[in-house]
């Protein structure tokens, strides 16, 4: 199974790096031009917890990277567990490499799809989970501002768009909850998966019930279930044949996700896209990144979930690729040295990646600050040099069309990084 | 904010509680006891639970079966029965054994979490003692840890059983118990702290989670502890990321009898339970809060007045008492309601009974019959009060426990140390709202296994829009005026395609399945989903 699924990426990404030999394949030729701005789709996914970028994307042969960290906490140069090499302009001494676990990922990447932002991240001093994850999806600078962020950036992109005629879900979440990046979009649809339908216990009758219950309301339960009425009815017809039962999602080129959670929520949002009901964000989360203890195994565990769950999304929905943009972002990376449990703190910068059928993959962007102590930030952690905002309003500006400030309010980005060609 | 208002005496026991029964149901004296003796004398008499007077509840809880499954392995024989909660009521070290043993099948490891998940819905829908149930999920919430990992839910009951002792009592002493906890110290990763270079894990949370919240995190403005405003006089008014790196350091040692290599051929001993390793522990001086600890002090010690810095602090009084006035009457309460209860925690913060005087002044204060804006009923609220409230049989099930979760009521599942989010709209996503649903329809129908509600209930000659507007009143007595329950009557029946005046026998071969769902439909209404 395996090996079929990394045959058949091979086989795709060697021809989408050749220039469209694409659509030749079956079924593919009717979508190979589309990507039409009303047609994108951005998918965020957060890691959640703090993912430490330095064992994410490690400079292997820097020297107080070796010196601060034990081998099985870097990604290292040489050896049986050696990292996958990332050919980079950032600095010829510099040899940043991906994870071992992160094999999709380096394919990704030399397949010039992916592209990679490092020592990216917030540029407030918390070391917070909860406020950090909070100043990405409200979209703000710093904590004093999230008092006056109301809706979440995604709310805020999604505003400055034109409705799509037709839609039935403009915005997923599969977390199970409303992410808070979507807070202040009543519409979003909150659903850890399809598999069963998302119909009504009761079917029609319920559905009318409940409809004529919430006609009218202004409070948040009315409102919530007037949209979660609406929406229910009309995507579980969608996902049902005409003898009513719920159609088997089968991926496309053999992808194959794993049951973990970011497999099961990009899963969905490849669902919904073959729907054609609209879907225009999507906001899917990866916990698990908190390694205070045990890190060496649980992040090549956490590696090989992420890597895994890329390429059956980007294996699955090849037909879509220039109309999604995909970017991984998590609050904070971790501490340069490690604590005693095997593990490391909450420290600051972390890559940021974007994936994308129109992203100038394969190059790694930003700035490396370097891990010498005078470097760090507060001398412990690897500094900020890329303002989270500067990747997310270059691809709600590039992508959508969106004005930065719009999204970001008071945010005035510097020059484009250049991540994308359209 | 939804349009109706519902008297105090049919809110007060759904906001302090999981609601009462019927009034003619003798296992409940709660309803009774409010109209007779007012808010004051019940609120009382919530404070001093007995457990005597909880007969239904035990009876409930000892007959209560689970299924457990599993197939042979070469050091166990299948198992395939219907087994009680054996497990509640255990110390750590008697759940230990199954769960470090990695070849043990997964439903004994897990079974802690499962059976205390069964106990606390049980006793949610028939304990008397409603205000410590909601209480006791309270601080399980505040203090969250993950049950799906093996070691946190052997050491579940222990926690459970700290919570119950102390969901009343003295904040620093609850505290304290739960910082020992095996559950606490696996899943923030005390248990591997060491000097030298210690884990922060809990250290941060007991800041911003567990005492003085996140409110009180300045470091997004100081760097400098001496910038801290009042620190100059030992009083900062709040915390830094140097305070969390110093008090991680004052709990280094406190960890549990794990297997841990002790240095040689010594190793600590397999039992689960709390212990301190002095060789761990960083000795040195250390500032916490503006506040100088000396070197080398006895054991525990630097722990124990991180414990009493954090507890006693301005901000922590300001952050639980939020937090109580929040859930125990509703969002963004008065600065009244909440200076009121600010006032009791600080002057009562060394007395046994410090969290029930809190209740107390929160509940009787003028502003709980006014909060400004209702809340949504978690889903185990939801289910709780519409079982108590219909009078219906009802027995947990997995497959109940399983709807629950899917609804968004993770009970010692939710997976980050923040706990389930204490915002209406985290139970008012699609798929929730989707879930909520279900429930109540499911539960109506016996769709879990749980009982299920009697179609006879509901006489088949009764018009569709009549009997909903009648299943009303018996969910909320006398609470909705005849105007109100009878155009939500009448939504009913015109969503079941029944016209006004027409009766549910006329449905055919739906009126059975009409007349069970008729008090589903109408508690899934607006006013009796708030709280």
């Amino acid at each position: 199974m395996t090996h079929a699924c990394a045959l058949s990426r091979r086989a795709l990404l060697g021809s989408l790096a050749a220039g469209g030999a694409l659509a030749a394949l079956p079924g593919v030729g009717r979508f190979a031009l589309a990507g039409e701005p009303q047609e994108r789709c951005l998918v965020v996914l957060f890691l959640r917890g703090g993912a430490d970028g330095l064992m994410l994307v490690g400079p292997s042969a820097e020297a107080a990277y070796i010196a601060d960290r034990p081998p099985e906490m870097r990604v290292l140069d040489s050896g049986d567990r050696k990292g996958l090499p990332l050919d980079h302009a950032l600095d010829p001494r510099l040899d940043f490499r991906l994870h071992p676990e992160l094999g999709p990922l380096a394919e990704l990447y030399q397949a010039k799809q992916l592209a990679i932002i490092h020592a990216a991240g917030i540029t407030d001093g918390t070391r917070s989970h909860f406020v950090a994850q909070d100043l990405i999806e409200r979209g703000v600078a710093a904590e004093g501002d999230l008092a006056h962020a109301g809706s979440g950036w995604l709310t805020r992109l999604l505003g400055a768009l034109p409705p799509r005629p037709g839609e039935l879900v403009r915005a997923v979440c599969t977390s199970g909850s409303v992410d808070a990046s979507l807070a202040g979009f009543g519409p979003a649809l909150a659903a850890p998966d399809l598999n069963g339908g998302i119909g009504l216990y009761g079917g029609d009758p319920t559905r009318n019930v409940l409809a004529a219950l919430y006609r009218t309301g202004d409070d948040p339960l009315s409102r919530s279930m007037r949209s979660a009425v609406g929406s229910l009815a009309g995507l579980d017809q969608r996902l049902r044949g005409p003898d009513g039962k719920v159609t088997p999602y089968q991926p496309e080129n053999q992808a194959s996700y794993d049951g973990a959670e970011a497999g099961r929520g990009l899963r969905v949002v490849a669902q919904l896209l073959k729907l054609e009901v609209g879907l225009t964000l999507a906001a899917i989360d990866m916990g698990g990144w908190d390694t205070h203890e045990g890190q060496p195994g649980r992040f090549a565990n956490q590696a090989k979930q992420l890597g895994q769950a890329l390429s059956a999304f980007w294996n699955d929905i090849a037909r879509y690729h220039d109309r999604v943009t995909l970017v991984a972002v998590t609050e904070f990376g971790r501490r340069l040295r490690s604590n005693l449990s095997q593990g490391t703190d909450h420290g600051h910068a972390a890559p940021m990646l974007v994936l994308g059928g129109t992203v100038n993959g394969g190059r790694m962007y930003g700035r490396w600050p370097g891990l010498d102590a005078d470097a760090l930030d507060h001398g412990v952690d690897l500094a900020v040099t890329t303002d989270y905002r500067t990747v997310l309003a270059e691809i709600a500006q590039r992508r959508f069309g969106a004005t930065p400030g719009v999204v970001f309010p008071g945010f005035t980005p510097p020059a484009p990084l250049g991540l994308l060609r359209a | 904010m939804p349009a109706f208002a519902l008297p105090l005496e049919l809110i007060a026991p759904v906001r302090l509680g999981y609601g009462t029964r019927p009034r003619s149901a003798s296992a409940d004296e709660s309803a009774d006891r409010l109209r007779r003796g007012g808010l004051k004398a019940w609120i009382d008499w919530q404070l001093a639970p007995d457990d005597r007077a909880d007969a239904e509840c035990l009876r409930r809880l000892a007959a209560l079966r689970l299924p457990i499954k599993y197939g042979a392995t070469p050091e166990r024989e299948a198992v395939d029965e219907q087994r009680g909660l054996v497990t509640v009521a255990q110390p750590v070290e008697a759940l230990w054994p199954v769960v470090i043993d990695n070849k043990a099948p997964g439903p004994e490891r897990g079974r802690p979490r499962q059976e205390l998940a069964a106990a606390q819905v049980t006793r949610a829908i028939w304990s008397n003692w409603g205000l410590r149930e909601l209480m006791v999920d309270f601080w399980h919430g505040h203090f969250t840890v993950f049950g799906n990992e093996p070691r946190i839910a052997a050491a579940l009951p222990s926690l459970d059983q700290v919570v119950r002792r102390q969901w009343a009592g003295n904040f620093r002493t609850l505290l304290e118990a739960v910082a020992t906890n095996p559950a606490m110290l696996v899943y923030l990763n005390n248990r591997s702290s060491r000097a030298g270079s210690a884990n922060e894990n809990f250290a941060r949370e007991l800041f911003e989670l567990h005492t003085l919240g996140r409110a009180a995190y300045l470091n997004a403005l100081y760097n400098r502890w001496r910038d801290v405003p009042g620190a100059a006089q030992g009083q900062p008014q709040g915390y830094i990321d140097q305070d969390v790196y110093e008090a991680a350091r004052a709990f280094t040692g406190w960890t549990i009898e794990d297997g841990q290599g002790l240095g040689g051929d010594r190793k600590l001993p397999q039992s689960g339970r709390f212990t301190y390793q002095e060789g761990w522990h960083d000795g040195y001086q250390k500032r916490v809060l503006a506040t100088e600890f000396d070197p080398f002090q006895p054991p525990m010690a630097d722990g124990r007045k991180v414990l009493d810095l954090v507890a006693f602090h301005p901000a922590t009084a300001r952050h639980l008492c939020l937090k109580l006035c929040r859930r125990l009457v509703g969002d963004a309460p008065s600065e009244a309601l909440l200076a009121a209860a600010v006032e009791t925690w600080t002057k009562t913060r060394s007395r046994p009974d410090q969290i029930a005087q809190v209740i107390r002044a929160i509940v009787l204060s003028p502003a709980f019959a006014q909060p400004g804006q209702p809340r949504v009923k978690r889903p185990l609220e939801l289910v709780a009060s519409f079982v108590r409230a219909t009078g219906m049989e009802f027995t947990v099930t997995d497959r109940l426990l399983g709807e629950l979760e899917a609804s968004g009521q993770r009970l010692f599942t939710y997976p980050t140390p923040d706990g389930l989010p204490d915002e209406d709209a985290y139970w008012l996503g699609t798929n929730a709202l989707r879930h909520r649903a279900s429930l109540m329809l499911g539960i109506a129908d016996n769709g879990f296994g749980t009982g299920g509600i009697d179609a006879g209930w509901t006489p088949p000659h009764l018009p569709a829009d009549v009997a909903a507007a009648q299943w009303l009143d018996r969910l909320l007595p006398g609470g909705l005026a005849p105007d109100v329950r009878g155009r939500i009557g009448q939504a009913i029946a015109g969503g079941l395609g029944l016209a006004p005046g027409q009766p549910i026998g006329s449905a055919g071969k739906d009126t059975a399945t009409i007349a069970r769902r008729l008090p589903a439909y109408a508690a899934l209404s607006a006013p009796f989903q708030y709280r």
